[in-house]
C-alpha cells in the first residue's frame, strides 16, 4: 500500500509543478474580458425600476423633504376649495333676479329730489331746467297739496271697512296688480 | 299706508316734467381671462333718437352699431340700439371714460382687471369704480342696517317684486324704513356739506365759534331745526331765522352773503348731473364672489343711481375662478409618487 501512495503522491506533485499547455490563449482572454466587462444589472427589471425611482426614500432628509411638500399641497388644496365653496354657497343665497333690470327712476327717489329742492332754496343747475321755475313751483305745490288730499281720502277709506271693501273690489276689476288698501 | 297710487301719479308728472331723451342703458362688460373686454350696450328709448351726448356711457363712431325696434306688450314701439365692441385691456375702457362726451361725463369712472396663479386656480378680479362725489358727506352704511343696505342698492325690479310678493308687508315697512333713514342721511349731508364750504369761506375772517369743529359740533341740532322747518326752509332762510338759530345774531348778519354762497355750492355739488343705467358683468369660469346681484346665468347687475356715489365710491367688482387642470393632474401624480414610495419602504423595512 506504502509504494501506491508515494507514486499517487509524487504524480499529483509533478502535476502541480507542471504548467498548463494553452493553445488559444488570445481566445481565453476575450472571453474573461467580455465576462468582466459586462455591466451587472443592466437587464431591465421590475424590481431594478423599483429602486431606481424610490431610491430616495432610503435618503432621510428628501424623503422627509418630499412628504412635507405632499402635506403642503394637500393643505393648499383644501384650503382653496373650501374658500371657494364657501363663496359659492355664500352666492347661491344671494338674490336672484331673472328679467332685466329697468332704469327708470322710482317714486321714493323723485320724493327725496323734490325733498333737496326745496331745501336746497330752490337753485337747479340751469343745464337740468327744462321749465321755468314758476310752473316748477306751481308743481310742487300741486303735488303737496294732492298728497294731502290723498292722505284725507286713504283716511276717510280707513274709517269706513264698507267703502274699503268696496273700492278694493273696484280696484280687483280694473287693476290685476291686486293693489290692497 | 298704501300710497303706490299717488306715488305713481306723481312719478308719471315728474316724469313728464323731468323726463329727457336720454335712453334706458345696460352695459354689459364680457371679461376675457386675457384681460380684453368685450363691452355691450343696449339702449332703449321710446324715439327713434340716440344722441352721444344722451347716452350714459362713453360710446363713438368705432362701435359696431345694430338698431331694431320692437313692440312691446303695452302695443308701444321701443327702438333699441345695440353697440359692442373688443377692449383690448381695461385701459382702453378707462381712456374711454376719460375721453367720455356723454351725458355722464362729469363723473369719474374706472375700470380695474387683475388676474391672479394659485397653482390649483386661477382667480379673475375685474371692477368698475365711480368715484365718490362730496367731499363732506357721510357714508349712507352710518344711517342703514345691513338689511336696509341690500335693499338701498338693489335694483327696483326687485324691491317692487317683493314688495308685491308675499312677504309685501315685511318689504314695504323695510321701505319706508330706508326711506327715513335716507332722508335723515341726506339731510345731514346737506348740512355737513354747507357747513364744510361755509367753514372754507369764513376761514381767517371768523372766530374760534364758525371753525368746522365748532359748527361740526352742532351740526344735528341744525339738521333738527330743518327737519322741523323743511316746508318754510325757503322764508326762513331768506329772512335770516334759520341763519340766526345757528350761528348766532351777529355771525348770521355778518357772513349772511358766505352763508348763501355755500349754499349755492352745496346746491350745485349735491345736484349731480347723472343718468340713471344698470351694469352687467360676465366673468369668466366659475363666479366665486361679487358685491352685485346675480342672475340664474352668472350674469351680475347693478343699478347705477347718483346716490350710490354720493358720499363713498361705488364699486361694482367680481371675482372668478378656473381650475387650473394641468396643476389638478401634476398634483395627484406627485402625491401618488410619494405615497408609494414611503409604502414601498414601509414594506421593505417590514
Amino acid at each position: 500500500m506504502k509504494p501506491e501512495s508515494e507514486k499517487y503522491n509524487k504524480v499529483l506533485e509533478i502535476l502541480r509543478k507542471s504548467k498548463p499547455l494553452l493553445n488559444s490563449t488570445e481566445d481565453i482572454e476575450n472571453k474573461v474580458v467580455a465576462r468582466i466587462s459586462r455591466i451587472p444589472g443592466s437587464e431591465i427589471t421590475l424590481t431594478g425600476i423599483i429602486d431606481f425611482m424610490f431610491g430616495w426614500v432610503y435618503i432621510g432628509w428628501v424623503r422627509r423633504s418630499m412628504i412635507a411638500a405632499s402635506m403642503v399641497l394637500v393643505m393648499v388644496f383644501i384650503y382653496q376649495q373650501s374658500v371657494v365653496l364657501k363663496r359659492i354657497n355664500y352666492l347661491n343665497r344671494q338674490i336672484v333676479i331673472i328679467e332685466g333690470e329697468t332704469t327708470t327712476t322710482p317714486a321714493d327717489e323723485i320724493e327725496r329730489r323734490i325733498m333737496i329742492y326745496k331745501l336746497s332754496g330752490r337753485i337747479l343747475p340751469s343745464n337740468r331746467l327744462i321749465i321755468s321755475e314758476k310752473q316748477l313751483d306751481q308743481l310742487l305745490e300741486s303735488v303737496t297739496e294732492l298728497q294731502g288730499k290723498y292722505k284725507d281720502l286713504l283716511n276717510l277709506i280707513q274709517e269706513d271697512p264698507e267703502l274699503k271693501n268696496y273700492i278694493e273690489k273696484k280696484l280687483k276689476e280694473t287693476d290685476h296688480t291686486g293693489i290692497k288698501l | 299706508m298704501k300710497n303706490k297710487s299717488f306715488k305713481l301719479i306723481v312719478s308719471l308728472i315728474i316724469m313728464m316734467v323731468v323726463s329727457c331723451d336720454e335712453p334706458e342703458t345696460v352695459v354689459t362688460n364680457y371679461v376675457h381671462t386675457d384681460g380684453s373686454v368685450t363691452r355691450k350696450i343696449e339702449m332703449r328709448n321710446t324715439k327713434n333718437k340716440f344722441e352721444l351726448s344722451d347716452i350714459q356711457v362713453p360710446i363713438d363712431s368705432t362701435w359696431t352699431v345694430k338698431d331694431s325696434c320692437e313692440i312691446n306688450v303695452k302695443g308701444d314701439t321701443i327702438w333699441i340700439r345695440r353697440a359692442v365692441k373688443l377692449f383690448k385691456n381695461v385701459d382702453d375702457i378707462n381712456l374711454s371714460y376719460r375721453n367720455d362726451s356723454g351725458a355722464n361725463r362729469e363723473i369719474s369712472r374706472k375700470a380695474a382687471f387683475r388676474k391672479k396663479f394659485k397653482w390649483f386656480n386661477t382667480e379673475y378680479s375685474f371692477s368698475e369704480t365711480i368715484d365718490k362725489q362730496l367731499s363732506f358727506g357721510y357714508p349712507v352704511k352710518n344711517f342703514l342696517n345691513k338689511e336696509e343696505l341690500l335693499y338701498f342698492y338693489s335694483p327696483d325690479n326687485v324691491k317692487q317684486e317683493k314688495e308685491n310678493g308675499p312677504d309685501s308687508l315685511k318689504f314695504r315697512a323695510l321701505n319706508e324704513s330706508v326711506k327715513l333713514n335716507t332722508d335723515n342721511w341726506t339731510y345731514k349731508n346737506l348740512v355737513s356739506m354747507w357747513i364744510g364750504e361755509f367753514a372754507k369761506l369764513t376761514e381767517g375772517k371768523s372766530g374760534y365759534d364758525l371753525k368746522m369743529d365748532s359748527l361740526k359740533a352742532h351740526e344735528d341740532e341744525f339738521v333738527s331745526l330743518i327737519k322741523a322747518n323743511e316746508k318754510t326752509f325757503d322764508s326762513l332762510w331768506a329772512n335770516g331765522f334759520l341763519l340766526k338759530e345757528f350761528l348766532g345774531e351777529a355771525n348770521a348778519l355778518k357772513y349772511k352773503t358766505e352763508a348763501d354762497t355755500a349754499l349755492s355750492v352745496v346746491t350745485r355739488n349735491y345736484f349731480i348731473d347723472f343718468k340713471d343705467y344698470s351694469v352687467r358683468i360676465a366673468m369668466p369660469g366659475k363666479l366665486i364672489g361679487t358685491n352685485g346681484f346675480v342672475d340664474s346665468t352668472d350674469l351680475l347687475l347693478w343699478p347705477v343711481k347718483s346716490d350710490y356715489f354720493l358720499t363713498e365710491p361705488y364699486e361694482m367688482w367680481a371675482l372668478s375662478k378656473i381650475p387650473n387642470r394641468w396643476a389638478w393632474i401634476v398634483s395627484g401624480l406627485f402625491l401618488a409618487f410619494v405615497l408609494t414610495g414611503v409604502t414601498i419602504r414601509v414594506i421593505k423595512k417590514g
